[in-house]
């Protein structure tokens, strides 16, 4: 391909050959010499090529064809440094990749507002918090109140997700969705337009029709069916039920919470096929409540959440309009506590509001992006610095060719911009590189912050802010890199070093640019010490959680999770304790197993609020009476580890004809009944006359069954016998490695009853570290940060070193020629090393200690064992400095003087 | 101030001049860059010598002004030669150049021959 100049520059040549062929031509036709004519015609005509540069000139595009040619100039520059190539654009891709990945998750979870118009009118409601789970829903004849209170306020209801509906398709293995139910006008206060089909309309609701609809979101949609318009029309069975998908959501609307989006969409009015077992609240035991039975004229069953579309300045006068509807709701939850101070206080609650984006997953992840965020600046400042420094170093070792360059009259500023253009091209290069990373990142560091069950699901698409930071970032190395190295090299280095080629005893680097170096060097050493110290930090975290004690034999109890909500059992369900104990025997049977229990928790974070009462005793307030119950088999407590400290375990003898027994926790016993003896005390759910069903007959000790990382709860432990129900799990403790023994529990199952499918096995300790995603989030990213930086540093010190023993060749030469030996060499350089190291380390460690302080909220662990980790990360850097300065170090030392000397 | 810049003032002192020298070259007939030398060579009775580096930036830069265009064409004797031509906004400044020399001789002519003037 030719470019259009150069089908010019052609024309041009002709044009003055043709000129040259006319002069010898004329000359010739008067007489001369065909020879002589033609020397004469060429010195009549001139200097040629001056002429075709001159003219050139005039054409007004000789800029575009020079920066051409300093590209092609550039790359040939590049290739022949394929070392730096390959350090620019690895730190360049890293650095600005790592800071894009981070801030599209920061900027999903912390910044975003939902795609909808006006998503500042748009708030959650709070009337008032249920007794128990102390959550912001209401009951559906309450909503149903307010919604006609105020027919002119958008008022949209929401239940909570359900993580795992058994959806089936025709020809196709059943898959898990999640959906959440939704009142019809959900998608209309949102203000959200559907893909394709349409979204719920009031008739949605009352349609008692065989069908019902349902919206899916646009990803699933697409993954499901192929495409939006593909999937409308669709029928599907929903946990047994029949549905027909109408409509899919806007591609961008992932649901209202950030981070839990629903596949599905439900009408809220699918709960009375009860078919979906939704998250409640009530006032209690003894209190009407008929979970079987359709919730929508229920008032004490306590589900939807609440969310409005309100303008700010109506809020007011419409609160308090709801607070006045609301009064006697309020006054209906009031019965749930004897407390009379909490009676009072929940009569006193004003309706309020609160944005949408306050919630779990802002709170919870706010602080660790941003230490993420800040350690992603750190590492692309270290990247820049180290940059910066080899690129300084480079520059001095292209000084004579710079500087003959500049005596044949090449100007300052072209040579600036040759150099800096050989940056530009390295960082779009990097810059390609990084936002393919950074896309990748996001998506793995969703992975990680996810608990092991449920994957976040967030709106990663570029948007305008990170289209911004990416070029913001990009212009911020181009200046550190190159634009002032060069400015800096061409400025103090070219001139003054000129034809000159004395260049012993370093005088061609004078003092001040060694300092440059030396700092920026030193900076990146106290920069890396605090990524690699917080490394360390948060391993250590990460580690004390996977390890720390729970209070349960985590390493050998394995989960197994039956599917026994199923009619078969549940409409039988005064034969399930025959069941569990046929189970029990069969897998106390196998080989390798110390003992099995079942249990109505599913796994961690599971038991249910409740409150308990003792008998004899009115003065107590909520805060002592709430705490945490779940149901167990007999043998629980030695399956899971948990000591019995005081009194018995549940017994074959307590069935549901004989006392009811309770087995309470330490935590428990501690606020009910201070340091006294718990065993023999009376309990029950509700006060007075109704507070002594229970016979507490144990105490155990505490576990953390709410995950590693949170406090050890109060409980309480009923038998499953005394209450047969269906359970979530089965517990089996292993004398080994749990995980072997799975397919054997599996086929002890199927031998108890071929009808029991089991969903899920998992080790305990899987269960429990799949819930450290912060933890892991910070440990792993910090992690990959410091052995990046360690690796920069490293290869900072072998550049700036190399490039420094290279220039001093000739002196290290005199210096052996006058007696010095190789060691006196090594140890010149490996000292200069030394001094940048410590020069580094020591403001590094104070940085390190403030930036632990500041994150102290996410380490675990005592000031020593961080001072520790500081230390520990001063050895690793200072032992990769020294092995990259060793290389240089030995080779200048290794050289032969004489061949040194020789070559100046 | 560097080499480059000083060549360029030298050719820029001359330019107004060249150009107008140029375009009237060109008033006639079209022309190829030789023709155009020799033909001011000529009529300037072997005074002024065109030099090609001055002529031919002038002759590219006056086509960048769109004051002539050129041509690839064969001359008589059969030479392929790019061919000027000067077009009406060439004529134009020709004109304009034109006055404003007599001018400038006129002045010039004041100041050195005083008594002529009346």
């Amino acid at each position: 391909m030719h470019w259009p100049w150069e089908q010019a520059k052609e024309s041009l040549s002709e044009e003055l050959e043709a000129h040259l062929q006319m002069s010898i031509a004329e000359r010739v036709a008067d007489g001369e010499d065909p020879a002589q004519a033609r020397a004469a015609a060429l010195r009549e005509l001139g200097n040629v090529p001056l002429i075709e540069d001159v003219t050139r000139e005039r054409w007004g595009w000789i800029w575009l064809e020079n920066i051409l040619h300093d590209t092609r100039y550039a790359l040939r520059q590049l290739r022949r440094a394929p070392a730096f190539t390959a350090t620019a654009l690895l730190t360049l891709a890293f650095g600005i990749g790592a800071n894009l990945g981070v801030f599209r998750l920061l900027y999903a979870v912390i910044l975003a507002e939902l795609p909808i118009p006006h998503p500042e009118e748009v708030v959650r409601i709070h009337a008032a918090r249920t007794p128990f789970d102390q959550s912001w829903t209401i009951s559906y004849p309450a909503y149903q109140r307010l919604r006609a209170a105020t027919p002119d306020v958008p008022l949209m209801a929401t239940a909570y997700i359900v993580e795992d509906a058994k959806l089936e398709l025709p020809n196709r293995a059943s898959i898990n969705a999640s959906c959440t139910p939704v009142s019809d006008n959900y998608f209309s206060v949102l203000g959200v337009t559907p893909a394709a089909g349409r979204l719920f309309i009031q008739a949605d609701a009352s349609q008692a029709q065989g069908e019902w609809p349902a919206v899916l979101r646009y990803d699933f949609a697409r993954n499901t069916f192929g495409s939006a318009g593909q999937a409308v029309g669709q029928h599907m069975l929903l946990n047994g039920r029949s549905f027909v998908v109408i409509g899919v959501a806007h591609r961008r609307f992932l649901g209202d919470i950030t981070g839990h989006a629903p596949d599905i969409w439900l009408p809220l009015e699918l709960q009375s096929t009860g078919a979906f077992s939704f998250s409640w609240d009530s006032l209690g035991p003894g209190h009407d409540v008929s979970l079987d039975k359709p919730w929508y004229n229920q008032p004490t069953i306590f589900w939807l959440a609440l969310t409005a579309r309100v303008p700010p300045e109506r809020r007011a006068a419409v609160l308090a309009h709801w607070d006045q509807v609301f009064r006697n709701d309020r006054e209906v939850m009031t019965e749930a506590t004897a407390d009379p101070a909490v009676k009072t206080a929940l009569l006193h609650v004003k309706t309020g509001v609160a944005p949408l984006s306050e919630n779990g997953m802002r709170k919870r992840f706010t602080v660790p992006l941003t230490i993420l965020m800040a350690l992603s600046a750190s590492i692309f400042l270290v990247g820049c610095l180290n940059l910066a420094n080899l690129q300084l170093a480079r520059l001095h070792a292209r000084e004579h060719e710079l500087s003959v360059r500049m005596a044949l009259g090449a100007s300052r500023g072209r040579l600036i911009r040759q150099v800096v253009l050989e940056d530009a091209l390295l960082l779009a290069g990097g810059s390609l590189c990084a936002f393919v990373l950074g896309r990748a990142a996001s998506g793995i560091l969703v992975r990680w912050v996810s608990n092991r069950n449920a994957l976040f699901t967030l709106d990663l698409h570029p948007n305008l802010p990170l289209a911004a930071l990416g070029a913001g970032l990009m212009l911020l190395s181009l200046l550190c890199f190159s634009i002032l190295p060069a400015v800096i090299a061409i400025r103090t280095g070219v001139g003054q070093t000129a034809g000159s080629r004395a260049k012993v005893a370093g005088i061609s680097q004078t003092a001040r640019q060694r300092l440059r170096s030396n700092v920026l060097l030193g900076t990146q050493v106290s920069l890396s010490l605090l990524l690699s110290t917080m490394s360390a930090c948060f391993a250590a975290t990460l580690v004390h959680w996977e390890t720390v004690d729970v209070g349960m034999d985590r390493e050998h109890v394995l989960i197994v999770r039956p599917e026994l909500h199923q009619p078969r059992y549940t409409d039988h369900s005064e034969m399930l304790p025959e069941l569990y104990s046929l189970i029990q025997d069969r897998l106390q049977a196998l080989p390798g197993v110390r003992s099995a229990a079942v249990e109505m928790c599913g796994g961690i974070h599971c038991g249910w609020i409740t409150a308990l009462y003792v008998h004899g005793r009115n003065n107590l307030t909520d805060a002592q009476v709430h705490g945490q119950e779940d149901h167990v088999g007999i043998g629980f407590f030695h399956t899971l580890g948990i000591p019995i400290l005081r009194g018995r375990d549940f017994s074959s003898s307590d069935t549901d004809k004989a006392q009811r027994v309770a087995i309470i926790n330490r935590a428990y016993a501690r606020q009910l009944f201070g340091d006294a003896d718990p065993i023999g005390q009376l309990v029950g759910y509700e006060p007075a006359l109704n507070d002594h069903k229970f016979l507490i007959v144990g105490e155990v000790a505490d576990a953390h069954v709410n995950g590693a990382e949170r406090e050890a709860p109060p409980v309480v432990y009923m038998s499953i016998n005394q209450s047969p129900a269906p359970v979530n799990s089965i517990r089996v403790r292993a004398v080994g490695d749990p995980r072997q023994l799975s397919d054997s529990v599996r086929h002890a199952l199927y031998e108890v009853d071929p009808a029991l499918p089991v969903s899920e096995i998992v080790p305990l300790a899987t269960e429990l570290d799949g819930d450290l995603g912060t933890e892991k989030l910070l440990a792993r990213l910090a992690g990959v940060y410091a052995s990046l930086t360690l690796l920069l540093v490293a290869i900072g010190f072998y550049g700036v070193m190399s490039s420094r023993t290279t220039r001093r060749k000739s002196e290290f030469g005199i210096r052996l020629a006058l007696g010095a030996t190789r060691g006196h060499i090594q140890r010149l350089i490996i000292g200069q090393t030394a001094r940048i190291l410590l020069a580094g380390i020591l403001p590094g460690a104070i940085l390190s200690i403030l930036a632990v302080r500041a994150a102290s909220h996410f380490l675990y662990g005592s000031v020593s064992a961080n001072s520790l980790a500081i230390i520990a990360a001063s050895v690793v850097l200072a032992i990769a400095g020294s092995i990259a300065t060793i290389i240089p170090a030995r080779r200048a030392a290794f050289a032969d003087p004489l061949e040194t000397l020789r070559s100046e | 101030m560097t080499e480059a810049t000083k060549y360029q003032n030298r050719i820029d002192l001359l330019q107004g001049t060249l150009d107008m020298l140029v375009l009237q070259a060109l008033l006639r007939e079209p022309m190829h860059g030789y023709a155009i030398a020799q033909v001011i060579r000529s009529r300037s009775g072997e005074v002024f010598t065109v030099e090609t580096g001055s002529l031919y930036p002038a002759l590219h830069r006056l086509e960048r002004q769109k004051w002539v265009k050129s041509e690839w064409k064969l001359t008589e004797s059969k030479q392929r030669a790019k061919f000027y031509q000067i077009t009406a906004l060439g004529k134009k400044q020709l004109t304009a150049d034109h006055r404003r020399w007599l001018e400038l001789v006129r002045a010039i002519g004041a100041v050195m021959e005083p008594e002529v003037q009346p």
